[in-house]
This record gives structure tokens, sequence and C-alpha cells, in this order.
């Protein structure tokens, strides 16, 4: 479903991507974790080309993105992106937020489109919150409506960029709660996170990086057990801790 | 004497009316022309390609720049010895548009580099093209920040539209003008002529201040 193959990436002078060599299959729910610098968020925006790559291929859903001449307008339409601080459009409602990009991108009639909405508003436990604007929303259920966007393209892939880190603690439940239904329901899901938890319990596999490169990839159980690289078990340590 | 050269003033006042009503012709012309243009310029300046935002930032520059007196005699009086021969009204007109499209292009540059890149990429994510990103969900939240510096920058057109009484327009500031010849009383004349421009740039004022109010109070809520 997505292959890197060789990708580097920089930033300027700054190589923040340096030879990525990974493969997700379809229906798979990975765990990018690592410490802040690492480059596990530049690794996932790179999927919907939010950031492009100078080296290497990677393709996604049969599609070459690392080449500029591949239209990414249909692309993004099957892969949902949540953002780590929500990004929901301030001057729309809960429902307009989610049915924008159906009605204007797939042309979706506005009734249907509507319908949908408030189908998958109602999936991720704000069905009667679709008349409410985002700051009139906490910070779990704003997340959740944004969960619900991308959802409501039915995208072959999810993304989650740190989809928990700027959330009170008793609002994380609510938020992982939905993430663990989409996995158990076959979504193909790349998911950056430090909910370590999380990753145990629905992950398929955990990526671990560190300076731009996949230092370890293994199974919840193995790398959380037994990690292989000293970076590996710094990076646990600290974070077990808490 | 005084009360004689009001009774002047009171009979020529059609004649101001007249010349109110071309100040209002010939801004009200420059600020649709101008906005159209302005909005234009604003959003190709704030976008992606380089060789753009430098050509348009160096017009700007230079028109936002220079006197506008200046610019109107550049119109009406050198651009016929490159073959454009233009009337007084359509020079001014040409003149004080440009004018105003400069300046709102900045307005609007600024109004869409304050919305959150965020709002951006969550749009560019859902599959919008550039296009429907700016219309659905970049120029409605930029509106809110470029509103009430527009509506102040009507007001300047309005104001500044006083110097195009220069090559011939005869607007209420020409007619104040022509008819202090008349009636030597510069302060009653020139008074009322202060007092037609205030007219019309008041209701804008307000109506700049209400928004200004309106976009503290939604930035606080945000």
């Amino acid at each position: 479903m997505i292959e890197f193959k060789s990708v580097n990436k920089w930033f300027g002078d700054l190589h923040v991507l340096k030879d990525i060599n990974l493969a997700v299959a379809k229906g798979e729910v990975v765990v990018v974790c690592g410490p802040s610098g690492s480059g596990k968020s530049t690794l996932i925006r790179c999927i919907n080309r939010l950031e492009p790559i100078q080296n290497g291929e990677l393709v996604v859903d049969d599609m070459a993105v690392h080449d500029r001449k591949t239209s990414m307008t249909l692309l993004r339409a099957e892969i949902g992106f949540v953002f780590q601080s929500f990004n929901l459009y301030p001057h729309m409602t809960a429902l307009e937020n989610v049915t924008l990009a159906p009605m204007k991108v797939r042309g979706m009639p506005r009734g249907k489109a509507r319908q949908l909405g408030l189908q998958i508003l109602e999936r991720v436990g704000l069905g009667d919150r679709g008349a409410s604007y985002p700051e009139q929303l906490s910070g779990g259920q704003q997340q959740r409506v944004a969960i619900a966007r991308g959802l409501c393209m039915h995208p072959k892939i999810m993304l989650f960029d740190e989809p928990t880190s700027a959330l009170d603690p008793e609002m994380i439940n609510e938020v992982l709660d939905v993430m663990r239904d989409l996995a158990g329901g076959g979504m193909t899901m790349i998911v950056v996170t430090h909910e370590m938890g999380f990753a145990r319990e629905v992950a398929n596999r955990v990526v671990f990086m560190d300076v731009g490169q996949i230092m370890e990839t293994a199974s919840p159980e193995a790398f959380f057990t037994k990690p292989q690289t000293r970076r590996g078990k710094a990076f646990l340590s600290k974070i077990l801790r808490h | 004497m005084w009360g004689y050269y009001f009774n002047e003033l009171i009979h020529s006042l059609p004649f101001f009316l007249k010349g109110l009503w071309m100040t209002a012709a010939v801004s009200g012309l420059s600020l649709i022309a101008g906005t159209v243009i302005g909005f234009v310029l604003g959003i190709l300046r704030s976008g992606g390609n380089k060789w753009l935002k430098t050509v348009i930032g160096a017009w700007v520059d230079l028109v936002r720049g220079t006197p506008f007196l200046v610019q109107v005699f550049i119109v009406f009086f050198i651009l016929p010895e490159a073959g454009i021969q233009l009337e007084a009204f359509p020079a001014a007109a040409l003149a004080l548009t440009n004018m105003g499209a400069c300046f709102i292009c900045e307005i609007v540059a600024g109004g869409l580099s304050a919305v959150p890149n965020g709002q951006r990429e969550a749009a560019c994510a859902s599959g919008l093209s550039r296009i429907q990103q700016l219309r659905y969900i970049v120029l409605p939240q930029a509106m809110r920040t470029i509103l009430p510096p527009l509506v102040g920058q009507y007001v300047l057109i309005i104001k500044d539209s006083s110097v195009v009484s220069a090559i011939g327009v005869v607007d209420v500031t020409r007619v104040g003008w022509l008819t202090v010849q008349r009636i030597p009383e510069g302060i009653m004349v020139f008074g009322l002529v202060g007092i037609l421009y205030f007219t019309i740039c008041y209701p804008l004022i307000q109506l700049s201040i209400r928004l200004e109010k309106r976009m503290t109070i939604v930035t606080t809520r945000l």
C-alpha cells in the first residue's frame, strides 16, 4: 500500500530523512515513535506530499508520489490526515467541516453529504454536535471531528500525526477509542504517537526512528520487551518511566 | 458682507453637489476596480510563484513610494507621449485605481498570510485544489483581517481623489477652487468642501471601527 525506497529529504542543509526503506501493507497498523526531531512527522507528511522528497521513491496506492507530475488531488482524497493541532476550519460547523471535501472533491450532492457527515459524526460519538463550531468543542471533541473529516472521504489510508499530544490527559482516551475502533475495522493506519499503551494494544508493527533514520522495526511485543538498538533502549527507558 | 457671501454659497450648492457627484463617481469607480485588481494582485503576491511576487512587489512599492499627484501627472501628461491619450476623467480613474489596487494588494496579502498554515495544510490534505482552498478556507478567514483596513483604505481613496482636480476634473475640490474666486471667504468655501467630503467618508469610518471591534471579539474567542 505504501512503500518508501531509499527516500531522502532535506530542509535546506538539514538532512531530515536518511535512506528510508519502509513498506506498509493494506490493513496494517504501524506506530512510528522516536524522540523529538527524529523525522517521524516528516515521514508521514511525505506520504501525501505535504512535504516533497528530494531523493528515492515513494509509492502510495500504486501512485508515484515522488514524481512531480503525479497529480496529488485524487490521491489525497484517499488518504485521511489527522493533525496534532486538529486544524478544523473555525468558520464552519462540525458538520460543514466534515462534508466540505465530499461535496467539493468527490462532487457528492449536499443532502447525501450531510447524511454521510451525520453518520460519521455519530460513529465518533458526536452525532449531536454537528451544528457546533470548533470553538464550542473540547480538544478531544475537536480531534474526533478531525478524524471524522478524514473518514468522510472513505479513505484507504489514515495518517495520524501525534493526534493526542495537544490534548489534556482526560481527553486522550476518547480519541484513542475511535482510533482503536478504526484499527479493528481493518483500516491501514500509520500513527506517530508517544502513546505506547495504544501501540502495544493495536499496532501490528512499531517503527522506531532517530536522527532521520529508521533504527528498528519490530512487533510491539518485541520492541517493548527486547529493543535491539542502544537508542531504542534509551528511548523506551525514558518514555516508559512516566 | 459675510451674510452676502453666505447667501452666494447657498446659491452655489447645486454646483457643489455636482462636484460631489463627480468625486463619488471617480472614487466609486476606482474603489470597485481597485478592489478587484487589488485582490487579484494580493492573491498572486502571497502565492508560490517567486517571479510574480517580485514583479508585483516592485510595482506596488513604486506606486506606494511616490506621490499620487506625480502619478496623476504621468498618466495625464506623459502617457500621451507614448500614444495613450486619455481625457481627464478616465486618466483620473486610472491613476486612482492603480494607487488603490496597490494599497489593497498589501492589505489582502497581509490578511492571507495571517491565516494559519495549518488551515491550508488541512484543506490540501483533504484533496481540495488550490483554488478551492482559497475560496472555501483561506479567503473567508482572511476577510476578517482584511475588512477593517480595506474600508479604511476606501476612505483614503475618496480623500486622495481630491488630487485629480489638478488635471481639470471638476470634483468637489475643484468646485471649491472655482467658487473661492467669486466668494473670497476661504474658510467658508473650503469648510463646505470639507463637510461634503466628511458626509461620504464618515459612514465608512464608522463601518471600519465597527468591523475592527468585531474582529477583536472574534480573535479573542478563537
